[in-house]
């Protein structure tokens, strides 16, 4: 008896020894994986297994063109902008440093402030024409904002990139079926809903798909009606606003009047819209990748939110930060350079990706605009009358807390003014 | 004891994340919702899982016993995220299979009040597999001599069960409830993939709080002392069993 004690610890140890030796080396491993202590230049963008391949054909290019710099990059497949961040700022906290990274609006002024970034303006005044060039292709709010937004003291630590705005996507066989005319670029939240009703008796497919998604599905609702989450400089939350509850109220109602499915569950729109039994969803561009392979873009057609008081679009762009601690700072900007460049640039819409090219000569050409639902050019004209998507520094908690409580109201498990009451002192607690 | 926020330097806060616990009605939701969740699964894992034990060990052919308790364990061998999507469909509102056979338009996951019992039953077709072997493995160790001898001095069913079957495989119960109670305070992954803690924080769980404060709020410091109270609790309930236990444990 005590033999056999006796040996199962020492193999217990044993194992123990092992295992600790392995988790040991698997640490040292990965952190000068990333880091920027390797040859090759390290990039991080978020991305799923669909957008994977695209990312791949754009990296091809590139290597063509710059074969004396080796990329590595790397997809870090993730649902929403917040959990991309965590993972990032949990990968540098445990000193894995990559020297380039995808960041979105949500993120930067998170990741500018907390100094992980090199500023970019030596960079842009010794490549001045290039940058010149790139921001008079530009819808001049989208360099604006980046200066506003996406930093805290002035400098520039992001060229704005690609963007999503939201628009409304519509079956139009459901509209020609039900006999009723398609939505016009000013239609307003009356004649959505009469839209939705007409469609839901003489078809009985759902009107519109309501859902909780701060970016996709609440935030164009409240700019619409000339309201927002966060004040203009992100200081006050202003979830409680009349005007929101209203926007709110108009959308659980859609649930209750069953002209939406209800929420919570796992209702696929473009799916449902392809196969006629949804009439409207939300969408900027990224839809086209699954309405593409369901063979439906002509089906579809595209039309700025309705709108109850002003138009109004949520906009969030991609940013390609250096970071400071990045070795090869030269190399990470000759490959930005590249992304921003035409070439790179429509490359990236002719592979389908997931945003708008921020060049207007892009965005308005066959490359971006063919296979893709009448209408498409409303998402880049968007930018003239949209709204940076707020995200102060918390943004995947404020997120959470907004989702939340739209959730609440949607499902009717309370009342409009309290659900965003009580969310609005979650927010408060957040900034 | 320190606010940090992963990215820049830590900063000594010494009893303020503490003295947040207290105050913060998120965290007490949390732990009251662990709890009720924690207990519910200790009763049903046991109590069912006993039963499903019983009516195996029964007389059975060999291949209905082999094919049984693969499809009981079988559950317990997928992962949680899989589970979960899985009864994500099962559960959905519109278009789910329980709200087909049961003709109703119950949004089970959305709704206030029936969010963390669905849950508890998700987790317990999860997990029954494991209680299950461990207590059967347990009914297994019963001396079959003890059975024939109270049935000689004429004792029926139930009393065989309850005075030999019972205390025989005491500690194996014993084992299963301290297992079940550990692996249940600390449940993440159903409420993250399918709930998200909502509607209204009803079925957040301690862990997934911490995850939140620590990964979204980036509250380090606060994360650190919820895990704390995580470890203090399960400390405290399990010594509290061990020493129950002495009650009715047959040793």
């Amino acid at each position: 008896m005590d033999q056999s004690v006796l040996t199962r610890r020492r193999f217990l140890q044993a194992t123990g020894g092992t295992a600790l030796a392995a988790s040991l080396a698997a640490c040292g491993g990965g952190g000068s994986g990333g880091g920027a202590s390797t040859k090759e230049l390290s990039f991080v963008y978020m991305g799923t297994a669909e957008q994977q391949a695209t990312w791949n054909k754009l990296f091809a290019k590139f290597t063509e063109q710059h074969p004396e710099i080796k990329l590595k990059a790397e997809g870090i497949p993730l649902s929403n902008w917040g959990d991309f961040f965590n993972k990032l700022s949990t990968r540098i906290a445990g000193g894995q440093v990559p020297d380039v990274i995808q960041i979105a609006t949500e993120g930067q002024r998170l990741f500018a402030s907390k100094g992980l970034l090199a500023p970019l303006d030596d960079y842009i005044a010794k490549d001045k024409a290039t940058i010149d060039e790139y921001y008079g292709d530009m819808d001049p709010n989208l360099i604006e904002w980046d200066k506003k937004y996406a930093s805290t003291d002035g400098k520039t630590y992001y060229l704005p990139g690609e963007f999503n705005t939201m628009c409304m996507w519509y079956s139009k066989d459901l509209f020609a079926k039900a006999g009723v005319p398609e939505p016009t670029a000013r239609w307003t939240w009356d004649q959505f809903r009469s839209a939705c009703e007409q469609i839901k008796a003489k078809t009985g497919a759902f009107g519109y798909a309501a859902g909780p998604e701060y970016f996709a599905a609440i935030m164009p609702w409240l700019l619409t009606n000339g309201t927002s989450s966060f004040s203009e400089d992100w200081s006050k939350p202003t979830y409680d606003d009349p005007k929101v509850i209203e926007a709110a109220e108009f959308n659980r109602k859609l649930v209750a009047d069953k002209l939406s499915p209800p929420p919570g569950g796992t209702f696929d729109a473009t799916t449902a819209a392809a196969q006629g039994k949804l009439a409207m969803f939300g969408g900027g561009r990224w839809p086209i990748i699954s309405i593409r392979n369901l063979k439906a873009t002509q089906k579809m057609g595209i039309v700025p939110w309705p709108t109850k008081v002003e138009q109004g679009s949520p906009v969030g762009w991609n940013g390609y930060p250096i970071l400071k601690a990045s070795k090869k700072k030269d190399d990470a900007w000759t490959f930005i350079k590249f992304l921003i460049s035409k070439e790179g640039s429509s490359t990236f819409a002719q592979l389908g990706g997931t945003i708008v090219p921020a060049r207007k000569s892009i965005a308005n050409s066959q490359s971006f605009l063919e296979d893709a639902p009448k209408g498409t050019e409303y998402l880049y004209q968007a930018l003239s009358y949209a709204t940076p998507i707020p995200s102060p520094d918390k943004g995947a908690a404020i997120q959470k807390a907004i989702e939340d409580g739209w959730k609440q109201v949607l499902t009717g498990n309370a009342a409009p003014a309290d659900a965003l009451g009580k969310a609005q002192t979650t927010l408060e607690g957040l900034v | 004891m320190f606010h940090w926020d992963l990215l820049s330097t830590p900063e000594f806060a010494g009893l303020d994340n503490f003295k947040q616990l207290v105050t913060d009605g998120a965290t007490v939701r949390a732990v009251i919702n662990t709890f009720v969740f924690a207990l519910a699964s200790v009763v049903t894992h046991i109590g069912i899982g006993m039963l499903l034990a019983l009516g195996v060990h029964r007389t059975m052919t060999r291949g209905t016993k082999y094919f049984v308790r693969t499809a009981y364990f079988f559950p317990f061998l997928v992962s949680w995220a899989a589970v979960a999507l899985i009864w994500k469909y099962v559960l959905d509102p519109a278009f789910g299979l329980a709200n087909y056979y049961l003709s109703a338009t119950t949004n089970w996951l959305a709704s206030p009040t029936l969010a963390l019992p669905t849950l508890i039953v998700v987790d317990w077709w999860h997990t029954i597999g494991y209680t299950f072997i461990i207590l059967l493995a347990g009914l297994q160790t019963v001396p079959a001599q003890l059975h024939e001898a109270a049935r000689v001095d004429g004792a029926n069913a139930w009393w065989r069960f309850w005075s030999v079957t019972l205390p025989v495989m005491s500690p194996t119960i014993f084992f299963a409830t301290v297992i079940t109670f550990i692996g249940a305070f600390q449940i993440f992954d159903p409420m993250v993939i399918m709930t998200q803690g909502g509607p209204d924080g009803a079925t957040r769980s301690i862990v997934q709080y911490t995850y939140e404060k620590g990964f979204q709020s980036f509250e380090v410091g606060y994360a650190a002392a919820l895990s704390l109270v995580l470890f203090v609790v399960i400390m405290i309930v399990t010594g509290l069993q061990f020493r129950l236990s002495r009650r009715w444990v047959h040793q």
